[in-house]
């Protein structure tokens, strides 16, 4: 996680998606990344050789700071095919058609495949980044006993 | 030639050079540079006086004495207007004027040399450097009352380490007298355990012409070591010689202290924290556990590091995870308490039961979560098997209920039979015995007990089913005289009178068959004790307690009987006393339970051949 060192605009964002979205599929690096107000947080899967230098690079990235780690572990299978983003451009129809792009609400929801503590983690991070989600979908209701 | 060369020279010089002649200091020889200064109009011959365009008055004046005394005269940076030209304001202008009187031969004053040379730029310049210094003055002045009124001692030391000045805070602070030599006390006064440290970081900086920054104890005049921060820079002087370091000493003792107690007081929950035989935990604002105290480790046996920040959720019970996870999203989203029962996987595999609680704490630092998971398994268990017994328990109790009912229901059969053949035998046999009639009622008799205990026994089975029967609100009156239709036959045969007073509490919000058993079972018992020598008089009362709750009173004028000591005795009292009366005992233990189960309670009191009176508490 971390924060922009000042609001990103469309463009940045933009430049952002098609950058990454170029290099990580040629280094095979799948996940996402959520952006909104400033707030970042990203995960990203793929070899270790190229995560570790590639880590290293984003977290020195001089358009946000307070990087943060939350998880660094090895993983059995993927659970991202490819690499995209969610965020809210300010002008949407610019984006609509944008490969790897998506509006918050739609963004992929949290892949099943993964341990229900990682999800979590997922979730809470989403949840960091966006807010609260309004209930809209019918969950089964809080785990009280 | 040489006296035109001369006046040539003199005319040109860039020093203004004129000639007054006569006590009316006419105008002579006048330079080009002293026109400019006299303002051009200087027509030879004419008095100096008529053509006064620039000159002030009283130089005209110290010109005419040096005239007549003869004593030459130098005014020093005299100022002159230069006079105001087309595109520039006149602006001042200074000049040394020197005043010489010219003498004849004969030593007669002919009349005075005027000589001007252009100062303006050195008085320009002396002007600024007054200036400077008065500003200088004021500066330091400012400074010397910074220094010496903020609440720090100011120092400035050589590179000897010697004081070239400490500022009076240091007296006041130290307590030490103004004739104090501050080089040899102020060491004294830092504290012992401090002392070497310190002169040796000063004097390693001042030896590498650094700065430094340090912290340490000074003696205050109390004698207090009070914590003190030393800072200093060197001054360094061109081209690389540092000569002087300037500092100052500033009081930290209460931040420090501070920050001490902080550090302590976190370290000290830390291990309290480490120290409790639970789970305790603490997550971020964003819902990520940041610490584990030393138990988790213990029970799950997985380090901080292996758990992560969201691997409580792993040690859940499978089923349990989801349902969890969604949870704690939700709580981190609004800042509601989380709270749950779960299962926790212990560091050998096996789920104990734990009651998981985390409540948010919001202070300057922003949110954080701080979250507990208390072991429960044994009371869990304890419940478990309580509840298995209960059930148990109440299994039995229906199954009881049922045989009874069922045993009643079949004995009632062969009773009739019972009776239907007693009366055939009767009708048809011829007795010869005289003993043979007491025989006979005594059969019929026993037979009748046997049929009222049985409708008892049906009957509290009944009730027991009715007890958790809904309550409304029943008119007592109405109730009590459907009861008396029912015991129509009795009281007819016994001439009994049975009063009913209840308008001062006339309703009562309870189960109608509960009621009515009770009305029944108290009237008919209060009938079945009637005393042989007057016929029953039977009084029921609704009233309103002290307190307020409704209670009702069934007093009769019967027999009576032999209460002891106890104040709520044993129903079966009555059998005891009064064993031939059938089914006493079944309808009082009836009454009681009926009254108990709904929280109330049953109280009588009684005279040997007088009556007996039961006053039911329908609620505590
Ligand atoms: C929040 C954030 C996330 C980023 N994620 C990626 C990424 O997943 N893959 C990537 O190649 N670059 C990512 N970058 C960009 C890199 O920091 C870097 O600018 C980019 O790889 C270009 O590096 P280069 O100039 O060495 O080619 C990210 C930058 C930021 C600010």
């Amino acid at each position: 996680m971390s924060r922009a060192v000042r609001p990103l605009s469309d463009d940045d964002l933009k430049a952002l998606l098609e950058q990454c979205r170029r290099d990580n599929a040629q280094h095979e690096v799948t996940g996402v990344l959520f952006y909104s107000h400033g707030n970042i947080a990203q995960l990203i899967e793929g070899d270790p050789a190229i995560l570790e230098p590639l880590y290293e690079k984003i977290s020195r990235d001089g358009r946000h700071s307070n990087v943060v780690q939350l998880v660094n572990k090895p993983i059995a299978s993927r659970s991202f095919a490819e690499w995209s983003m969610a965020f809210h451009p300010l002008a949407e129809e610019g984006f609509k058609a944008l490969e790897g792009f998506f509006l918050p609400q739609h963004a992929p929801s949290t892949p099943d495949t993964m341990s229900i503590a990682d999800a979590l983690i997922v979730d809470l991070v989403r949840q960091a980044v966006f807010g609260p989600s309004e209930p809209t979908e019918a969950l089964p209701g809080p785990a009280r006993q | 030639m040489r006296e035109q060369q001369l006046q040539s020279i003199l005319r040109h010089m860039p020093a203004g050079i004129a000639t007054l002649l006569g006590p009316e200091l006419r105008y002579g020889f006048v330079n080009e540079a002293m026109q400019a200064l006299l303002g051009g109009n200087t027509p030879e011959g004419e008095p100096l006086a008529t053509h006064l365009s620039t000159l002030e008055a009283d130089l005209l004046e110290v010109m005419q004495q040096v005239y007549q005394s003869g004593r030459p005269y130098v005014a020093k940076s005299y100022s002159l207007p230069l006079a105001a030209t087309d595109d520039s304001p006149p602006t001042p202008r200074y000049f040394d004027l020197a005043l010489e009187p010219l003498h004849d031969e004969n030593d007669q004053t002919l009349g005075l040399l005027l000589f001007a040379v252009d100062v303006t730029a050195q008085e320009e310049a002396r002007q600024r450097a007054h200036e400077l210094a008065l500003e200088t003055r004021r500066l330091d002045a400012r400074l010397r009352v910074l220094t010496e009124t903020a609440p720090l001692i100011t120092f400035t030391v050589d590179a000897t380490g010697q004081h070239e000045y400490v500022s009076p805070q240091w007296y006041y602070f130290t307590g030490q007298p103004p004739t104090a030599d501050v080089n040899a006390i102020w060491p004294l006064l830092i504290h012992p355990d401090d002392r070497l440290r310190v002169l040796y970081q000063s004097d390693t900086a001042r030896a590498n012409g650094v700065g430094w920054n340090y912290e340490y104890r000074l003696r205050r005049h109390d004698g207090q070591y009070r914590w003190v921060l030393s800072r200093a820079l060197p001054e360094l002087h061109a081209p690389d010689k540092p000569v002087f370091w300037h500092g100052a000493v500033t009081e930290v003792h209460d931040q420090r202290e501070l920050a001490e107690a902080l550090r302590r007081g976190e370290a000290e929950l830390r291990f309290l924290a480490d120290s409790i035989p639970q789970l305790i935990w603490t997550a971020t604002a964003e819902g990520f556990i940041d610490y584990y105290n030393q138990h988790t480790s213990e029970y799950t046996g997985l380090s901080a590091q292996e758990l992560g920040p969201t691997g409580w959720i792993s040690l859940l019970e499978p089923r349990e995870q989801a349902a969890a996870a969604r949870r704690w999203v939700q709580c981190v989203g609004t800042g509601e308490d989380y709270e749950g029962i779960y299962q926790m996987r212990r560091h050998d595999g096996q789920y104990r039961w734990h009651i998981i609680r985390a409540r948010q704490l919001t202070d300057t630092r922003g949110p954080r979560w701080f979250g507990a998971c208390t072991d429960v398994d044994d009371q869990h268990r304890l419940r478990e098997v309580l509840q298995t017994q209960y059930d148990e328990l109440a299994r039995t109790n229906r199954d009881l209920d049922t045989f009874v009912y069922t045993a009643s229901h079949d004995l009632k059969q062969p009773l009739f039979n019972l009776r239907g053949l007693f009366d055939e035998l009767r009708r048809v046999a011829t007795f010869s015995d005289p003993e043979q009639e007491v025989l006979i009622r005594m059969v019929d008799e026993a037979l009748g007990q046997f049929e009222g205990t049985l409708q008892d026994l049906a009957a509290t089975v009944q009730s027991q089913r009715e007890l958790a029967a809904p309550t409304e609100t029943l008119d007592l009156r109405s109730v009590a005289e459907e009861v008396l239709l029912g015991l129509r036959a009795q009281v007819e045969e016994l001439q009994a009178v049975v009063e009913l007073h209840m308008s001062e509490a006339p309703t009562l919000t309870y189960g109608r068959a509960n009621l009515r058993s009770v009305l029944h079972n108290l009237i008919s018992n209060a009938l079945k004790f009637a005393h042989p020598e007057r016929p029953p008089h039977i009084l029921v009362r609704s009233s309103l307690s002290e307190t307020g709750q409704p209670q009702l009173l069934v007093q009769d004028n019967g027999l009576g009987m032999n209460l002891q000591t106890e104040p709520t005795p044993a129903f079966h009292n009555f059998e005891r006393q009064h064993p031939r009366i059938p089914g006493a005992g079944v309808g009082l233990y009836l009454v009681q339970r009926i009254v108990d189960s709904r929280g109330g309670h049953l109280a009588v009191t009684s005279n040997v051949n007088e009556g007996t009176a039961f006053l039911v508490h329908w609620f505590e």
